[in-house]
């Protein structure tokens, strides 16, 4: 098998699975339990939470650990009151795009590499604008925002807004799912207000993710029950998630800089080698993302033709490919309805060794090859 | 080679029907229809999961594929006439007018005007030259009742490639050949209604009023009903009776005998030997036949075995009584394996 889906889903790395282990066995305790033994997985918990706070130079109490980065983006969403609007990225996903729409709201143009139109982002914010949405690095492209630039905007307009008495707050969000393998992230050089974090993505368990808020943002619980995470995520701690998400993070974090290099070297070799594209991604794109366009092509037939060789791209997003509907992300740089259709997502991981990547390059050449001719005959 | 265009649902059944044309030297295309694709909430409709399937055993048979897009007609040709027939009390099946007005119809002709020489589906099924339908190889399998309505131009350029075969057959071939969607979970029913279950999808659909369920020899009150359109004659399920247990439940069940829409009330029976239930003869509306016969054998419900009968114009006799089906259901007539034709039940 040659996966090139790490941007769907990571393998849990073996140990992440191993520090997560005593958590479902010996130490199964309820951390809100009050003998010993409990109180010992509390505090175990709070400093896996403290480490991956520090991986984004945040402390343990900024951050909401949720099931998954689609709640932690539902749950940024609750700091809009019910006439505030917002502002996202065209290129979001639907948990940002989906959560937004129950507000006004606007869509940020992108130019075709996908990168933020900065002048839209500009005529489009309002004394009612109360959040904007931006993904560190995008799903589909990979495309890295300058989310710090975005920030300087923002303040200039809170500043103007209390500089006139207008006292809406403006808050940035950002999901940053796909980025924690190859940016260093720190909440505070992003200027941030909010930040989702998922743990599948590095190697860590699916379902666990979490938000981060800082201090002057009022979010308002989605889920209500006995109080958990400062009141704004009730139901017993999935103490083992954490643990492996911040297993998975501090990994994440040391290799930060092989890996940039190692999916830089494997970029080249797909791009070197892989015959009659287009690249689609060619600037800001995170290294380990090489979307390609087989212009007249059906890109969902070669996924399936790449299956039977057991090599497992995408066409874009899972969700997006599951239901059926062209990508919104591809539409949004300007792709036409073919480039759409021809247009495959490869994106690197640690599963990867060189010699996959250069059997890749030959199978997946093979593919396209057969499929001209059968289209051709 | 002779163009065809074979229907592909991502079910095994026409994914083997596009293998052994393949393997029969067609010129295969394969053409997901899309019928419906509204999401009710709880209730979801597969049909991107359906389509991947179905192109994904396209893809590896390595034929053309397209996805044609009836949903507009499949809404105003098949489900409005099913909420149509519902509101009137009756027992519409879709999958008949889905078959008369969206597969053998609109697909056919499409087909016919893409310079198809044949369309082809998985259904269990045979054609016998020119145009007649013939029950399939697998009496259990045989979906000859859902198909009685369609015509004699669609029947005459219809390949139905596993109407021969037993399903264990079908099966064992879609895993041989490494077809994926040989293990899928066989679909029920009409797609867009799922696992839901019509009760259910009918309520996004109907305003309904709660009424009474009465005792159809004594008119007494015996509970309360959610909505007269619901109950099915002959159903015995799903009834919310009321009183004490010696009044009213002495152990036997109850059975729908009777509707009254106007009123809105259900009218129950223990009786089983009560007239609304049995019959000796059906008068059938929309009659469609395809040949003569008045010495025929029919089918009552899906699966359910034949009966012997004479058919007169638009009126079925039986020599026994026969447990009377719902209003709207079909009647379908077979001499031998031949099928006719048949009609709705009035």
């Amino acid at each position: 098998m040659i996966y090139l889906d790490h941007a769907a889903a990571t393998p849990v790395s073996r140990k992440v699975l191993e520090a997560m282990k005593p958590y479902f066995l010996n130490d199964f305790f309820n951390p809100s339990s009050a003998y010993l033994p409990a109180k010992k997985v509390a505090s175990e918990y709070e400093e896996a939470k403290g480490k991956i706070a520090h991986a984004i130079g945040a402390k343990a109490n900024d951050l909401i650990m949720t099931a998954g980065a689609t709640e932690a983006n539902n749950l940024a969403f609750t700091a809009v009151s019910p006439d505030g609007e917002v502002l996202y990225l065209k290129t979001e996903h639907d948990s940002v795009r989906n959560p937004a729409k129950r507000f006004a709201y606007q869509e940020i143009e992108v130019d075709k590499n996908g990168r933020i139109l900065m002048d839209d982002l500009k005529a489009k914010i309002s004394d009612k604008t109360e959040l904007i949405s931006v993904a560190l690095a995008n799903n589909e492209l990979g495309t890295i925002q300058p989310l710090a630039e975005i920030a300087t905007l923002i303040r200039e307009v809170c500043f103007d807004r209390l500089s006139r008495g207008v006292k809406t707050p403006l808050y940035l969000h950002s999901d940053a799912s796909q980025a924690m393998n190859l940016l260093d992230i720190n909440v505070a050089r992003l200027g941030v207000d909010l930040l989702t974090l998922n743990a599948a993505k590095v190697y860590g368990p699916k379902g666990v993710g979490a938000l981060y808020v800082s201090h002057d943002v009022r979010l308002t619980p989605l889920t209500l029950g006995g109080g958990q995470e400062n009141g704004l995520r009730s139901g017993t701690q999935n103490v083992p998630g954490v643990i492996g998400f911040a297993e998975a993070l501090v990994n994440a974090k040391e290799h930060l800089n092989g890996n940039r290099k190692k999916y830089a070297e494997f970029r080249k070799i797909l791009l070197d080698g892989i015959k009659d594209y287009e690249l689609i991604n060619k600037k800001h794109s995170l290294d380990n993302f090489v979307v390609l366009c087989f212009d007249g092509l059906d890109a969902e037939r070669l996924v399936y033709l790449l299956e039977d060789r057991e090599v497992y791209v995408s066409t874009g997003a899972a969700c997006a490919a599951s239901k059926g509907v062209r990508s919104h992300v591809l539409t949004a740089i300007g792709l036409s309805d073919s480039e759409t259709n021809g247009s495959l997502r490869l994106t690197l991981g640690e599963t990867n060794t060189k010699e996959q990547i250069l059997e890749a390059v030959e199978i997946i050449n093979e593919v396209v090859a057969g499929e001209k001719a059968r289209i051709h005959a | 080679m002779p163009k065809v265009f074979v229907g592909m649902s991502g079910g095994v059944d026409s994914s083997v029907a596009a293998m052994l044309l393949v393997e029969q030297g067609y010129d295969v295309t394969g053409v997901y229809m899309k019928n419906w694709s509204k999401d009710l909430p709880g209730m979801k409709c597969p049909w991107a999961e359906d389509l991947a399937d179905a192109k994904r055993v396209a893809v590896k048979l390595g034929i053309d594929f397209e996805v044609w897009d009836f949903e507009k007609e499949y809404h105003e040709k098949v489900v409005e006439y099913m909420l149509k027939e519902f509101k009137k009390g009756n027992t519409p099946n879709p999958d008949v007018m889905c078959n008369q007005e969206i597969k053998f119809k609109l697909f056919f002709e499409k087909a016919m005007e893409k310079g198809a020489d044949f369309i082809a589906t998985g259904h269990y099924a045979r054609v016998a030259s020119p145009s007649r339908l013939l029950r399939a190889v697998d009496e259990n399998k045989d979906q000859t009742y859902f198909l009685y309505r369609i015509s004699e131009e669609a029947i005459a350029h219809t390949l139905f490639p596993v109407g021969g075969m037993l399903k264990p057959e079908v099966k064992k071939l879609a895993k041989e050949h490494g077809l994926h969607n040989a293990y899928k979970k066989e679909s029920m029913g009409v797609c867009f209604v799922g696992e839901v279950g019509m009760k259910d999808f009918l309520k996004e659909y109907i305003d309904i009023e709660p009424g009474e369920i009465r005792e159809v020899e004594t008119e007494k009150k015996l509970g309360v009903h959610e909505g007269a359109v619901f109950y099915t004659i002959g159903q015995r399920h799903g009834l919310y009776l009321s009183g004490t247990a010696g009044e009213v439940n002495d152990g036997l069940p109850y059975y729908v005998v009777a509707k009254d829409l106007e009123k809105n009330i259900v009218y129950v029976s223990k009786n089983l030997n009560d007239s609304h239930i049995w019959t000796k003869e059906l008068k059938l509306k929309d009659v469609l036949m395809r040949g003569e016969a008045k010495d025929v054998l029919v089918r009552l419900r899906h699966r359910a075995p034949l009966v012997e009968a004479t058919f007169d114009k638009d009126t079925l006799h039986f020599e026994n009584e026969i447990k009377r089906p719902a209003a709207g259901q079909s009647a379908v007539i077979y001499d031998g394996e031949i099928c006719l034709g048949g009609g709705i039940i009035a």
